[in-house]
């Protein structure tokens, strides 16, 4: 009924103060400073209407994860399993994991060619059909241990938690992108629109994001603090994504870390990402899915590449 | 205070229509554009060609012109009381005023660009991290628009007469602090927001803040100069001497060389970059931003080349080669931000793009024109130098 009153009452306020406009303009202009002020509300307030209670750092643990490309399939499970899970919506484009193309074929990315900065020269595709020729890279947020992204955000709305993990405060975030800017790996979305996820949709143990704030992933924190793994792990048919505590030496994170297939990517930046890839050992039998469709729409890919 | 009021009043009583007209028609413009940041602000910035591939668009580098153009005032400061030229007395509140502008220019641009402006009030009391260039940078400018403001308030006094030996000593002190907390606060760390960013090869480099520094000199020089040339016009009558104005374009040709040497520098060696993103940078400036590139070089060259010659130096020459100058600095600030962010982080995405569309051109376009309306608004009722000597003679 409060917010009734009030909202009526910012509609008044810019009715009188456009007073010569005619209904329909009006009712545009009501709608405008109605959005403001819920902004407005929102953003001196830091609420976003859904609470939900974060876990704590787990003690003593450093979460990482390994992606084995020699299982890799392309398929976007991965991708499309943490959209779901995360409350990603479909404004966001692509999602938290960008599953590229490569031109290599499989079993030609070498251990020899580390540290992998720049892969790849061609023009490989984001989203293409899925092709037996071609490697797939799944990438998304390498939780680096070092940062660019939380050293840069001038309010501490990203920070490092002692878990390792890359978090994000959503009611921090003033949507300024410069960790968007300073990230080597692409791994942060910003809300271009109003976020909207459908109500069956929602997972209640993610908040919900306002527009004009960054988001990506957070290596599913309400489950990987709660002892389960996350769900990009448990979407992969081909079981090429390993998640685990790197502080154990006897976890297998840790074990596949130190297969001489393992690197990781732009080391030269001294980053330290949290992500370790296998290269493709030999060509060898796998399952093959077909590939979630995408909307090939990306904001900022050119059209003509 | 009283004596003020009057002074404004009297000043709005004389105005002339055409002034009316003018301020008509620049905050209709003012309104039109902006009325386009109000409903970015409302429903988002989805309708912008910014992207997540390329976060920063036109705002960006609007922000590190006008920032740019503040440097100006510091400078006539300087030289009025650091260095007792006198002769630039006519123009020192009216350098202050854009100085003053540009910085509100410069944070305009900021919210309007950020996703929540209201939250972003709350930088630097409520939230800060002190690593974050963006958040030393934006704290400094609220220094800088308080020593500025400081500045304004004696120079005033002093103009009309009303300071104390107290004040006019605050006056030279508060300009002579201006120029070190200006050059090494304000415009090294605007230029260090983009400078410690390893992801982008283009601006990941120690020559960044340095190259800001002397940009800003030579584009807040530029402005000054432009803004006496100008007046000096509309009234009828030269603001300063013709001394002062080859003086003023000696100072140009100064800056423009130490802006000139950063930059052929910086491209050369960009030319024959160790990495390919570097390469890749080198590819996009002489390919798909050729047209700003050359803006960019041959306008600073032309500039340069005006001013070197005397006969450059005198209002009709310095009018050619202040807008020239503030059109290259223009085109360099537009490249050192798209460029910068055009290298695709990984090569698999193919080519990325980022050409502003209606939706940030018409804001920006509407907040130049209310900054032009301040001016003239400000220009009219404030008792500056010229129009209180004038009513002396
Ligand atoms: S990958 Fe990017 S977003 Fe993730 S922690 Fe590293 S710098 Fe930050
Ligand atoms: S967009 Fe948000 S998280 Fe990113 S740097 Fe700005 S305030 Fe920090």
């Amino acid at each position: 009924m409060r917010s009734l009153d009030r909202r009526q009452l910012i509609k008044l306020a810019a009715l009188a103060g456009t007073g010569a406009f005619l209904p329909r303009q009006a009712s545009a202009v009501g709608e405008i400073f109605e959005a403001i002020a819920k902004k407005m509300s929102e953003g001196i307030k830091g609420t976003i209407g859904q609470e939900v209670e974060t876990p704590l750092p787990v003690k003593g643990a450093r979460f990482g994860m390994v992606i084995d490309l020699g299982l890799c399939i392309g398929c976007r499970r991965c991708s499309y399993a943490c959209k779901l899970e995360n409350n990603v919506p479909d404004t966001i484009n692509p999602p938290y994991i960008m599953v590229l193309e490569t031109k290599y074929k499989p079993g030609q990315i070498i251990a020899e060619e580390q540290p992998m900065k720049n892969h790849v020269n061609g023009n490989g595709l984001l989203y293409t059909k899925l092709r037996r020729d071609r490697m797939y890279m799944p990438v998304q947020c390498n939780h680096c241990a070092d940062p660019p992204c939380t050293k840069v955000c001038p309010t501490k709305a990203t920070y490092k938690s002692p878990d390792g993990i890359v978090m994000m405060d959503y009611n921090k975030c003033i949507g300024c992108r410069y960790c968007m800017a300073a990230c080597p790996y692409n791994a942060r979305r910003f809300n271009w629109w109003k976020p909207e996820v459908s109500p069956e949709k929602i997972n209640p143990l993610v908040p919900l994001r306002l527009d004009g704030v960054v988001e990506k992933c957070t290596f599913c924190v309400h489950r990987t603090r709660r002892g389960r793994t996350t769900r990009c792990v448990e979407a992969c048919p081909n079981k090429a994504r390993t998640f685990g505590n790197l502080n154990d030496p006897e976890s297998a994170v840790s074990k596949l870390i130190a297969s001489e297939r393992s690197f990781r990517l732009k080391v030269g930046l001294n980053t330290g990402p949290q992500i370790w890839y296998l290269t493709h050992p030999k060509e060898k039998p796998m399952i093959w899915y077909k590939p979630i469709p995408i909307s090939p729409d990306i904001r900022g890919l050119r059209k003509s590449g | 205070m009283k004596e003020l009021s009057g002074h404004i009043r009297e000043n709005i009583a004389g105005s002339n229509r055409i002034f009316y007209v003018y301020c008509f028609i620049l905050l209709v413009i003012a309104v039109v554009g902006l009325s386009q940041a109000v409903k970015s602000l409302a429903f988002g910035h989805g309708h912008s060609t910014m992207s997540d591939m390329v976060p920063w668009g036109m705002y960006i580098s609007g922000l590190a012109f006008f920032i740019g153009c503040s440097a100006g005032a510091t400078m006539v400061g300087l030289l009025i009381h650091g260095f007792g030229r006198e002769d630039y007395h006519p123009v020192g509140t009216r350098a202050i005023l854009l100085a003053l502008l540009s910085i509100f220019g410069a944070m305009n641009c900021v919210m309007m660009d950020v996703g929540n402006p209201f939250r972003a009030m709350k930088i630097p009391f409520l939230l800060r991290n002190e690593t974050s260039m963006f958040f030393i940078s934006s704290s400094s400018y609220m220094g800088f628009m308080t020593i500025l403001g400081a500045e304004l308030f004696m120079t005033i006094k002093i103009t009309r007469g009303k300071a104390s030996s107290r004040d006019k000593l605050l006056a030279k002190l508060l300009a002579i602090v201006a120029v070190p907390y200006a050059l090494v606060v304000v415009h090294s760390f605007t230029g260090t927001i983009f400078g410690v960013v390893k992801a982008r090869e283009m601006w990941n480099t120690p020559l960044l803040p340095i190259h800001f520094v002397t940009s800003a000199l030579a584009s807040g020089f530029a402005l000054v100069i432009l803004v006496t040339v100008i007046t000096s016009w509309i009234h009828n009558k030269e603001l300063v001497s013709m001394d002062t104005f080859n003086h003023m374009g000696f100072l140009l040709l100064f800056f423009l060389i130490a802006t000139v040497f950063i930059d052929v520098f910086d491209y050369i060696i960009l030319s024959y970059s160790a990495t390919e993103e570097g390469m890749e940078t080198w590819h996009l400036l002489t390919g798909r931003y050729l047209v700003t590139f050359l803006i960019n070089m041959g306008g600073l060259f032309s500039a340069l080349t005006i001013v070197a010659f005397k006969k450059g130096r005198t209002p009709r020459g310095l009018l050619y080669a202040t807008s020239i100058t503030l059109l290259a600095i223009v085109a360099y600030r537009i490249n050192i931000i798209s460029v910068g962010q055009l290298v695709p982080l990984y090569p698999e995405l193919g080519e990325l793009e980022y050409i502003p569309n209606i939706h940030e051109v018409a804001p920006f376009i509407g907040l130049v024109a209310l900054l032009m309306f301040i001016y003239a608004v400000l220009t009219k009722v404030l008792p500056l130098e010229d129009k209180v000597h004038a009513s002396h003679t």
